[in-house]
Order: structure tokens, then sequence, then C-alpha cells
């Protein structure tokens, strides 16, 4: 019996340190983003580049047909009930405030951030952090700066494409092929959204890319030897990653709309 | 000279360990590893690489101290070591040739750079220079680990370590490796390998080691 609390009490400690781990990470990659050492700098442009490549331009495929289709679908939804509601304002809500910054950072988290995991433990395993130091190189610069300004540059914005495209191209999508009428719903729109919505859909977008990165390099580097961890430790950092983001939509909705 | 200090290390679940290692390396010796288990040469060499750290003792690299309990300190130290063992490894997602000039291109800044001088010569000796915009995914594990070889002798390092080179990269480009060692000023470097390969030890070792149960038992000039 004396087994269970003891248990319980060993997962809350691993719990913090983890949680613990993840901000003094953060910490560490916060003091190399404003300290800017000329040495290596082309280099870490280049993967920073590479890093917006492969996780905003590459999921455009993916984000602006899942964004047509979320759009066009709350459209739809909600002129039935228009009578009730401010079809802009509701919009405004379920986009801006809340649907974009949370779906964009799940297809950050389903394509990049089980990829990055994936790719630091590997190399973590196989020496190949052994080999970046071997070469007088910080792997914190060499490897996590970059992907941490590429991955937040990324979700930010693709945030925005999936905002306009889910608006925009909700409308025009149920405009051509439905004949639902809509009043106006552009003009509902420019009279609904306000500053605040837009600061609080960016802010939201750059905590997401900060916490799934720095989720994802702080597992990636803690898995050191076995291979075999490798999918699990994967799955784990997704899932942290998912509930991090969630805990942070709250607070921030918090903070700005009561 | 690298001095080690009561240096101790733990055996890192694959060897015995060291315990209390007094040494020291100076620069222009050739120094052959004589231990009663692998396990500890390799441990023995990883640690003079500073890829283990020593549980307990000192270790000075060219009168400077190292600090091991922030690895940043370490890494202006690695980069003048060159290891040739188990453990090199090379980037993955980079090719043979950016893995090459890597160090290059960070201290210089640049990324439009070319292997010359020794780096291009190992790539002609080694037979890389087909194999160089390839990732190391698509070599063969000897050509990898010959690129890993030509990486970190390009490196011109001032401690060479090497691991059974006989076994690392073969016995088909071992004359390779010792005619390129033999063209190097070894007479700035320190070096230290461990081999099975007697004609090799008797070529190159002009001092050797030996550790028996994780014990320095003496220093054979």
């Amino acid at each position: 019996m004396n087994q269970i609390p003891g248990y319980i009490g060993r997962r809350a400690i691993d719990s913090v340190n983890h949680i613990i781990n993840i901000f003094a990470f953060n910490y560490r990659l916060s003091i190399l983003f404003f300290n800017r050492p000329l040495e290596g700098r082309a280099l870490v442009r280049r993967i920073i580049l590479e890093q917006i490549y492969f996780t905003a331009f590459q999921a455009l495929a993916l984000i602006i047909p899942i964004a047509l289709i979320m759009g066009s679908t709350l459209i739809i939804q909600f002129t039935r009930v228009s009578g009730q509601y401010d079809l802009g304002k509701v919009m405004i809500v379920l986009i801006v405030r809340e649907f974009g910054p949370v779906i964009t950072a799940i297809l950050v988290i389903l394509r990049s951030a089980t990829a990055v995991t994936t790719e630091i433990s590997y190399m973590n395993v196989l020496h190949e952090i052994d080999a970046i130091e071997m070469a007088g190189i910080d792997p914190m610069r060499f490897i996590c700066l970059p992907r941490l300004i590429g991955i937040t540059t990324a979700i930010l914005c693709l945030f925005i494409v999936f905002d306009l495209v889910s608006i925009i191209g909700g409308y025009a999508i149920v405009w051509i092929l439905t004949y639902v009428k809509m009043g106006n719903f552009l003009g509902q729109i420019g009279n609904a959204i306000t500053a605040t919505d837009i600061a609080v859909g960016i802010i939201k977008a750059l905590c997401f890319g900060v916490t799934i990165t720095v989720t994802c390099l702080t597992n990636g580097f803690s898995l050191k030897k076995q291979i075999t961890d490798i999918p699990s430790g994967t799955s784990k950092a997704a899932v942290e990653c998912f509930f991090y983001c969630l805990v942070i939509n709250v607070i921030i909705s918090i903070l700005f709309y009561l | 000279m690298i001095e080690l200090i009561d240096f101790t290390l733990s055996g890192d679940g694959i060897g015995k360990g060291l315990k209390g290692l007094n040494l020291t390396l100076h620069v222009g010796d050739v120094y052959a590893l004589d231990t009663d288990s692998s396990a500890d040469a390799v441990i023995f060499l990883k640690a003079l690489a500073t890829l283990l750290y020593p549980v307990q003792g000192l270790y000075r690299f060219r009168g400077e101290t190292l600090d091991f309990s922030d690895y940043r300190t370490l890494l202006p130290i690695k980069k003048k070591i060159g290891y040739i063992g188990s453990d090199a490894a090379m980037i993955s997602n980079m090719s043979i040739r950016e893995n090459l000039l890597l160090m290059r291109y960070y201290k210089e800044n640049l990324l439009q750079l070319t292997t010359d001088g020794i780096a291009e010569t190992l790539c002609v000796q080694f037979q890389l220079k087909e194999s160089l915009d390839m990732r190391p995914g698509a070599l063969t594990p000897s050509t990898l680990r010959l690129a890993i070889t030509a990486r970190e002798l390009a490196k011109s390092p001032e401690l060479l370590l090497l691991e059974y080179p006989e076994n690392y990269i073969g016995q088909v480009h071992l004359d390779t490796l010792s005619d390129t060692l033999e063209s190097m000023p070894l007479f700035q470097m320190i070096v230290v390998f461990i081999s099975s390969d007697q004609h090799l030890m008797e070529r190159f070792a002009t001092k050797h080691i030996s550790i028996i149960n994780g014990n320095l038992v003496m220093d054979i000039l």
C-alpha cells in the first residue's frame, strides 16, 4: 500500500523536474537568441530558412484545404442561426482567437514536432551531437536556435494563412457552391475584428512556436542511449506539446478576454 | 602537453573504469595503449577526447584545466582533438563535403567553401571525391569511416586518438592511413592509439601506456 504514495511522489518529482528542464532550456535559448556572435551566423541562417521551408512552406498544401473546410463549414453552420448570432463576430471568435492558433499548432505538432524530436533523438543516440561538439560548435546554437526561430516563424506564418484562407476562402467556397444567404459577411468581419484579436492570435502563435520547439528539443536531448526509446519519446513529446498548447491557449484567452 | 591528475573514470557500463590515473602526455610522442580490457582502452580514449567526463581528478590540456561542469568551456578544446573511433559520427542531414567543411563554415562564416589543403589530399587518398555530395546514409560503412577519418585528420588536431584503426578503416586502407600519419607533423601532436596490429605499434609508437585493472602500471620509454 505504501508503494502507491511513493509511486505518485516519484512521478510528481519527475514531472516537476521535466518542466523545470523545459524552462531552463528555454532560458538558455533566450540567451543565445539575444547573444549573436558573428561566427557561424551564415550556417545558422541557412538552417533557419530550411526549417521555415520544411515547417511552413511544405505544410501549405495541408493547411490550405483544412482552412477552407473549417471556414466553409463554420459559415454554413452559423448562417443557419444567423438570426441569433452575428456571423462576422462568431467567425472572429472561433477562427482568429481560437481555432486558427490551435489548429495551426496541431498541424505543426503532427508534422514538425514529431520530426524534430525524432531527428534530435537519433542525433543523440548516433553520437552526431558529439560530432558537432568535436567540431567546436555549440549544438544549442547550431541545432536548437535555428529550429526555435524557424518553427516559431513558421507557426506565425501558418496562423496568418489559416485565418485568411478560412475566412476569405471559406466565404468564397460557400458563395460559389451554395445558395446560403450570408449578408454582408466580409463587412461584418471587418466590423467585428479588433486589434486585440489580431494581437492575441499572434501572441498565441508565438507562444505555441516556442513551446512546441522547446518541448521537442528537451525530449529529444533527454534520450541518450536506446534507439528503441525514440518512438515512445516522440509520441510523449507530441502529446506534451498538444497539452501545453491547450493550457497556454486557455491562459492567454483568460488574460485577454475575461 | 596533457596532464591527467588523479583521473578517475567510471566503467560506463562497458568497462572496469580507471582509478586515480596520473599521467603526462608530451607533444611529439605517439603513445600505444596496452590494456587488459579493450573496453577500458576505449573509455580512456573517449575520456581524452572529453566525450566522457571523469568522476574525479583533473584534465589539463596545454596547461589549461578543463571544466567539465559546463560543456561550452570544452568546445574550444574539442576542436583541437581528432577522434577516430567507434563513437565518431557524421552529421546525417549534411553531405560529406559539408561535414568535412563544417568547422570552416562555422569559423569563417561562409558557405561557399571548397575542400582544400589536407582535406583535399585526404579525399583523393581515401577515394572520397565521388562521395563528397552524398549524405552519410548513402555511403557504405567502410567509406563512411574513411570520411570520418579524413575529417578528423583534416582538423590538424593537437591530440589525435585512434581506436583500433586496423578494424576501423580496414586493412585495405591501413597503409594509406599510416602513410598519411607519417606525412603529418607528428612532432607537433600527441597521438594516442590502441591497436592489435603489432606492425602498426612498432612503426609508430614511441611510448607505451599500460593500464591493468584500471590502474596505470607503467609508462615505458
